[in-house]
């Protein structure tokens, strides 16, 4: 805990250790009484001694009204006076603390309380649905057009004797879930162009995310005992700037005419580009983002979108594995209580009950 | 065995670091998240170099094999060299060569890129706004006043114009964004927690 | 001539037309302030003389034609208001293009390198770049562009981390306004403004609502607004008649589509 000293003046005047912070700061506050003849009301200065030192040392002047200043030049475990000197015409009045304070580090952030619920809350529903799912309650998930129709474009891409492509969009990086997301469809798209002896071209623009693709796809073709049919030149970095990426996907796209585009991970004001050029050589294309200003562009231009949450829960329903799925439920009993949290926020605020929210807010 | 294991062990640690770390203003935290942080810039750079290394190899190899559309391929590497002499030669400062090709051939030509923008999303436009049903009319309805509240043209002939328009935005727009956001949110959350726990391993290349 | 099918090629020429011939007129339409912009605006009013702003270019060579005049109408403004502006890049392209943007403008207001503002160049990673600042932007950035020790500049000496910034302009064509949200505003609790490509705009309306942003200057017309609130006439405004004219073609187009469509049911 942040140590507290408040100080007994006219001036209301308090100094404390700032919490929540990494220490090396003490914060000051006062509040300016109303102006009168006794209590002159200007500029004030602040003064800082350290210890038992004798003399006082300038830190800032300030505005009356200003209220709060944070002495960010502290240092942890040494203690300090201050005070407050205003200055008039007719002379100068000081409020000096009588307690000394000393900054410290924190632990905890408390301002950062309401996301920890919320984490554990997460973790909660996680363990809860996971458990649930042990004691035999079978669940199912929706059927997502989207995913289906990864056979029908794979198998329509190799009766053309023409290649599939995906690429991630340009948007993310491999510290994204949606990236994460997207490499997971891609392990399930690269086993079925194995096993249908189709070619898969995967360009990006992230050699990280290069990397972790090749590792899918190679592993898909070994699982599917054709590991000699991977050609490792169809994954390739095409260059980090948007653009150039565009460019590069859509020289790709109009040069080898692919069957089947699979735009899937996070893309920005390429998506459309991309999106109308598939759309223009005639190829199926299956769409997902987490990006919502390109979801309208990929529904008009593109066969199958998934919408945002539904690339999420690909990998749980393209490989039928029971602890996905559960994260997958545990998401609906979140989005439940979210729905209820904000209808109960909505009606606290109404009825002026606002610190609730305020609380949620300020993290 | 323990290809398997120590990835998701690292995956783990680090995702574990992550989440508590935020939690705390400390110095001592602050410092070990800041090498973190150091540390995914070192090994960015470093796959810069993979990447680069690995487009090079790829365009060499159509060149020498003279595959079908190999000319591009050269072009991709003149221009990779290119742009490498100049910037380490001349430096990347102002009236050097490196900026001269940037302003007058980069920059003119990813100009170009966005600029078919405009006429994908007018294509687009002519395809997907059709009359089809009330709802389809209602989508339509809102494309026009949008595209007329954000030019001046609109004001001209109402002033209710941009007025409906940042309502359309502001409000039933924006309570759609904010429900698949708050879905893609949770979306993430889960995602993030299933590869931190090790529940997610497919983008390992491991199932 | 079905026209609800029409060869796209006739849509891209009467795109072509609609917007390349406004470009060679010489018309200004008049332009209103919205409330988005107005925000931005008032945020960078109520800064005091030598606050400072960070302004990141976070946008390619491709956006340049549009992006500009919002990154020149939010430079003067700070300009004339006497700020300190620190200038960085979190794009590789965008960091050549900002830095001849601030410094071409700072001599025409005859502001001073390293007293005015500092220009720190670009670095790779945007999210642990901006997450970095947040705990020291000089170990982010030891050297400026110029390959000088900023710190040694004695009006930016001061500057350790997010703390010291007044508030930051995102100026991009895509999303990294959200990663300033979500890495320097939620967890820093820095004040963020976004200047964006008119494409992008709509995706922050809801942070803009929930006070994450400040507020937001959308493509061209967000330059123009603000170019009205300064009082100059820029690039924002020579672009209005053809941004207007190619919404139109497109209106056009769309009621074209829809009544071929309509004639060809019956």
């Amino acid at each position: 805990m942040a140590n507290v000293a408040l100080c007994s003046d006219p001036l209301s005047f308090s100094v404390y250790d700032t919490p929540s912070d990494g220490g090396g700061s003490v914060t000051i506050s006062w509040q300016a009484p109303v102006e009168s003849k006794s209590i002159p009301i200007g500029s004030f200065v602040i003064f800082r001694k350290m210890n038992e030192e004798v003399s006082w040392s300038y830190l800032a002047s300030v505005k009356a009204e200003n209220g709060l200043l944070e002495d960010r030049t502290a240092v942890d475990g040494v203690n300090y006076t201050y005070k407050i000197v205003s200055y008039a015409s007719d002379g100068a009045s000081e409020w000096v603390c009588p307690y000394q304070v000393a900054s410290k580090a924190q632990w905890f952030d408390s301002d950062r309380l309401p996301v920890l619920v919320g984490v554990l809350v997460c973790l909660l529903a996680l363990a809860g649905v996971a458990l649930l799912h042990k004691k035999g309650k079978p669940f199912d998930i929706r059927p997502i057009r989207g995913l289906e129709a990864v056979d029908e474009a794979v198998g329509r891409a190799t009766e053309m004797g023409k290649p599939v492509l995906f690429t991630p969009g340009w948007g993310g990086d491999i510290q994204r879930p949606t990236t994460i997301a997207a490499l997971n469809i891609l392990g399930h798209v690269a086993s079925k162009t194995a096993s249908y002896r189709c070619d898969l071209i995967f360009p990006t623009h992230d050699p990280v995310i290069m990397a972790a693709a090749e590792e899918v796809i190679h592993e898909a073709y070994i699982e599917a005992g054709e590991a000699d049919r991977y050609k490792a030149e169809n994954v390739f970095y095409t260059t980090s700037s948007q653009l150039g990426y565009a460019a590069a996907v859509d020289g790709v796209i109009t040069r080898y005419k692919p069957a089947a585009i699979f735009l899937l991970g996070t893309f920005e004001g390429e998506a459309l580009i991309l999106a109308e050029t598939g759309n223009s050589i005639g190829a199926m294309q299956v769409a997902g983002t987490d990006s919502t200003i390109q979801l309208s562009f990929f529904m008009v231009a593109c066969d199958y979108t998934l919408i945002g949450e539904e690339l999420f829960a690909a990998s749980g329903y393209l490989t039928g594995d029971a602890k996905i799925l559960s994260s997958v439920r545990a998401q609906d009993f979140m989005k439940i209580l979210i729905v209820v949290v904000l209808l109960a926020g909505a009606i606290l605020v109404t009825f002026g009950m606002v610190d609730f929210a305020g609380w949620i807010g300020k993290s | 065995m323990l290809s398997k294991k120590i990835p998701i062990a690292v995956c783990f640690l680090f995702g574990l670091f992550g989440l508590v770390q935020y939690f705390s203003p400390h110095p001592a935290a602050v410092s070990a998240y800041s090498t973190v942080l150091d540390w995914v810039q070192i090994i960015f750079a470093f796959t810069l170099l993979v990447g680069v290394v690995s487009l090079l190899q790829i365009q060499l190899k159509h060149v020498s094999r003279k595959e079908k559309y190999w000319g591009y391929s050269i072009v991709t590497i003149v221009g990779i060299l290119v742009m490498a002499v100049f910037g380490f030669a001349g430096g990347t400062e102002r009236g050097t060569a490196f900026m001269w090709v940037f302003d007058n051939m980069q920059v003119p030509m990813q100009s170009t890129v966005f600029a078919m923008l405009a006429f994908f999303v007018a294509t687009a436009a002519y395809r997907g706004f059709r009359l089809r049903n009330v709802e389809a009319g209602i989508l339509l309805a809102a494309a026009i006043i949008i595209m007329l509240g954000r030019i001046p043209i609109g004001e001209m002939i109402s002033a209710r114009i941009p007025e409906t328009a940042e309502w359309i935005l502001n409000v039933p727009s924006m309570s759609a964004k904010r429900a698949v956001l708050i879905g893609i949110g949770l979306g993430s959350i889960t995602t993030a927690l299933r590869v931190i726990l090790g529940i997610e391993r497919s983008y390992l290349g491991r199932n | 001539m079905d026209l609800s099918r029409i060869d796209r090629r006739y849509i891209y020429l009467v795109i072509a037309i609609a917007i390349a011939v406004p470009l060679l007129l010489k018309v200004q339409l008049p332009v209103s302030v919205g409330p988005e912009v107005q925000k931005v605006y008032d945020e960078i009013d109520s800064l005091q003389s030598r606050d400072c702003v960070m302004i990141s270019f976070d946008f390619e060579a491709s956006s340049v034609a549009e992006i500009k005049p919002v990154a020149e109408a939010v430079i003067r403004h700070a300009f004339e208001k006497n700020l300190r502006i620190v200038g960085l890049a979190l794009f590789s392209e965008g960091t050549a293009i900002g830095y001849n943007i601030i410094s071409s403008l700072a001599e025409e207001y005859g502001k001073k390198y390293g007293e005015d503002y500092i220009y720190l160049g670009f670095r790779p990673q945007y999210v642990s770049a901006i997450l970095g600042m947040g705990e020291n932007i000089d170990q982010v950035y030891p050297l400026d562009y110029l390959n000088d020790d900023w710190k040694d500049f004695p009006p930016f000496s001061d500057v350790e981390n997010y703390h010291d910034i007044s508030l930051v302009v995102s100026i991009a064509d895509g999303s990294l306004p959200t990663y300033w949200v979500e890495y320097a505003g939620s967890r820093y609790g820095q004040k963020i403004a976004a200047g964006i490509t008119a494409v992008m705009a709509t995706s922050y309306y809801p942070y803009t609502a929930s006070g994450q942003l400040v507020g937001i200057i959308g493509g061209l017309k967000g330059a123009a607004e603000y170019e009205n609130l300064l009082g100059y006439t820029g690039g924002g405004h020579r672009g209005m008649l053809a941004q207007s004219s190619g919404h139109l073609a497109i209106i056009a187009l769309v009621i074209l589509a829809n009544v071929a469509a309509l004639r060809k049911k019956r």
